[in-house]
């Protein structure tokens, strides 16, 4: 078995160690006998979704956003179709963003592509820290690092999260990131997924049901490392005097 | 002087006493906030005794190593020269340094002052310097989460020399964005670059961002590049193009591990093991030579010039051969990895990977570091430290690396210098680099004194 990975605009998106959501993807396939094809797209590539088993949208500057607003009006309809059609994706940072309608900063309006109905403004004091959340999807924690001066309005939309420690959305929302489909839009880079296994095993498991059958179960891999990691976050936001000592420190 | 100055110099090297007495550490930001708060306007007053000139120095990489380069090559010239201690380059680091080297009468006997300045202490820092140089090495991605986005430090360093409008700038012309802050910024500037191809494969990989035209927003093209964004670049549309440097180094070869290079008609042997500290060696000589000041004795200095820099060591543990090396971000990372693979010899390696405020909480730039490298890299153990040691380990799980980890660095040394291939390397980030270098320090004395642990 196969999926083909496409990483959209690398060129311009690829903040925060993006690459790292590629390369898990990649392996956890590899590593059961599966093969993996990422093909990266630049600005300006046509890109024939139909081929396409998972996206990686990634983050950007808000000023290479600008960038890619005209590229991705070319391709809205096409990814817009994929989407409801099941497609996997997953949008990171600027990538999550702009599968809504807009992204407004203080000197400019970025279209999205209009996928989701949510909206994102700037504000000048960046959302920055390790962040912990409690996903509905998986019993152990997602965690991850957030670094985000948009505030994104998800509306009616359920949210990939509730915020265990960090701050999310929007700072006071208390929660983080977007489900729709087979879609995560996500603030969290780390990167995402080799701290967190459970989620990219979940959208590799999607899309080779969309692929292949729905009978398709992944067999589990060793991830001690990758719990170890993922627990040292988790288990430090736990903590209430680490908390505490923390707030101190941002407050001084 | 006014007293209000002279008090705010007494109270700072009376705090200065009594951290040293109590043995609070080394003291090198609070003086500099006390003085600050009995007299605003101390930095100034200080700066303005320096008799003949003012250089700070910025950018992502390599500001210490130039600084001291600068603060060397002065003193060879038999001036005294006031300079910041590394990692004191915040505004109450730089005051301290200031005010520590006054006289009992609060008077300044400094002909110059080289000042390293972090990129966020700029905005603060620089109108109240009002350097006559300032020297910007690069601007890359370092420490994410403090920043934000390269675009923001950018911004910051642009805000910074706007508003000294008098002040030149040495600017490396090879960095595509350094060059538009200097066009853009309406300051005189003076530039440096390297025009033949010198860094090798892995130091040149990845880490491409910037690489539109500010101007245009297209594309920009490139014959070919040295590092991250720095290469020999132009724009297709609107012509802006990598100028034809003022001072330059050619003719660079490498002869037993360390560079010769011709530099405005010396031809220099030096120390230096890296491309990087070629760079740091021509910016320091255009800034000097844009300072009008003597270079003289400039060849002989830099001929005998440690650009270790206290950042690179070799200790000798157990007759096993350990090198320290500091790598904060993924440049310097990834010149640590061509480091490690030009030396052929079986090896173990040690990285410690700490996320302290100072080392930046956010981590993901490990993932920046073209690591699989290290496959090739003739390790026998590779093991990870720190407190994100499992981060670490999952960085080199990615690659199908194999590693173990350890909670305690200490033994981990002494068992790899005995037991190991007798060639360790101790990989660090900021924050463990200084506990580290003393831990290795104190395992050498301690087996010349013949008490193995
Ligand atoms: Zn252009």
């Amino acid at each position: 078995m196969k999926l083909t990975i496409g990483h959209l605009y690398p060129d311009l998106l690829n903040l925060y160690g993006d690459r790292g959501n590629i390369q898990c993807f990649r392996k956890r396939l590899e590593w059961r006998g599966m093969e993996a094809e990422v093909i990266p797209f630049l600005s300006g590539d046509t890109i024939d979704f139909s081929q396409l088993d998972i996206i990686l949208l990634g983050g950007g500057s808000d000023r290479e956003q600008e960038l890619v607003c005209g590229h991705l009006k070319n391709i809205q309809q096409d990814f817009k179709n994929y989407v409801e059609d099941g497609g996997v994706v997953l949008a990171v940072c600027g990538g999550y963003q702009l599968l809504g309608k807009y992204y407004k900063t203080d000197k400019k309006m970025i279209e999205g592509l209009s996928i989701l109905d949510i909206t994102t403004e700037w504000q000048p004091e960046r959302l920055i820290r390790n962040i912990v959340l409690d996903s509905p999807l998986f019993d152990t924690p997602v965690v991850g690092f957030e670094n985000h001066g948009g505030r994104t309005y998800i509306g009616s939309h359920t949210p990939f999260g509730k915020v265990f420690y960090g701050l999310g959305n929007t700072g006071k929302s208390g929660y983080e990131g977007v489900l729709y489909k087979n879609v995560i839009g996500t603030y969290l880079h780390g990167p995402l997924l080799p701290k967190n296994p459970q989620v990219c095993d979940y959208l590799l498991e999607r899309a080779l049901k969309r692929k292949y059958s729905d009978n398709i179960v992944l067999e589990p891999l060793k991830d001690e490392l990758e719990h170890l990691a993922n627990g040292y976050i988790a288990g430090r936001y736990s903590d209430k005097k680490y908390i505490l000592k923390e707030t101190i420190k941002r407050h001084i | 002087m006014k007293l209000r100055s002279v008090l705010a110099i007494k109270c700072a090297k009376c705090t200065s006493y009594l951290i040293k007495k109590l043995n609070r550490g080394s003291g090198v930001t609070l003086p500099g906030y006390v003085a600050r708060l009995v007299d605003p306007h101390i930095l100034s007053v200080m700066v303005g005794m320096v008799k003949e000139k003012t250089i700070v120095t910025m950018g992502t990489n390599g500001k210490t190593t130039t600084n001291s380069i600068l603060y060397h090559a002065l003193e060879a010239e038999g001036k005294k020269v006031i300079i910041n201690r590394t990692g004191a380059n915040m505004l109450n680091g730089i005051i301290s340094a200031f005010v520590l080297a006054a006289d009992k009468h609060c008077r300044l006997d400094a002909d110059y002052a080289c000042i390293e300045v972090d990129e966020i202490a700029s905005v603060n820092v620089l109108p109240q310097l009002k350097p006559d140089c300032a020297l910007l090495t690069n601007i890359s991605r370092d420490q994410l989460d403090r920043f934000g986005e390269v675009d923001i430090t950018f911004n910051k360093l642009k805000t910074a020399v706007t508003s000294v409008p008098d002040t030149k700038l040495i600017i490396n012309c090879d960095d595509v964005l350094s060059y538009t802050l200097a066009s853009e910024s309406g300051n005189t500037f003076v530039t440096y670059g390297i025009s033949e191809q010198i860094f090798d494969d892995i130091s040149r990989s990845e880490i491409r961002e910037s690489i539109f035209c500010r101007s245009c927003e297209k594309k920009l093209e490139y014959d070919f590049f040295h590092y991250g964004q720095l290469g020999i670049y132009h724009c297709p549309n609107c012509g802006l193009k990598r100028p034809e440097p003022d001072f330059t180094a050619a003719d660079i070869s490498l002869e037993d591990e360390l560079y010769t290079f011709s530099m405005d008609g010396m031809l220099i042997h030096s120390t230096a093991r890296t491309p990087y500290n070629i760079y740091n060696t021509l910016s320091a000589y255009a800034a000097l030579n844009a300072l009008e000041a003597d270079l003289a004795h400039f060849q002989d200095m830099i001929e005998s010039f440690d650009y270790g820099n206290n950042r690179e060591s070799i200790f000798s543990i157990n007759s096993a051969r350990v090198q320290l090396h500091l790598a904060k971000n993924p440049i310097g990372f990834q010149q640590k990895i061509s480091l490690v693979l030009k030396d052929e010899k079986p090896k173990d390696i040690i990285i410690q990977i700490n996320d302290t405020y100072q080392d930046g909480e956010d981590i993901s730039w490990l993932w920046d570091v073209d690591f699989q490298y290290l496959a090739d890299a003739e390790a026998a153990t590779i093991t990870t430290a720190g407190t994100r040691k499992f981060d670490m380990g999952l960085r080199l799980k990615y690659e199908d690396i194999s590693c173990d980890n350890t909670t305690d660095l200490r033994s981990t040394i002494i068992e790899r210098t005995k037991r190991g291939t007798g060639n360790l390397y101790v990989i660090v980030n900021y924050s463990g680099l200084y506990s580290t270098n003393y831990m290795l320090t104190e395992l050498e004395k301690t087996q010349k004194g013949g008490e193995e642990t």
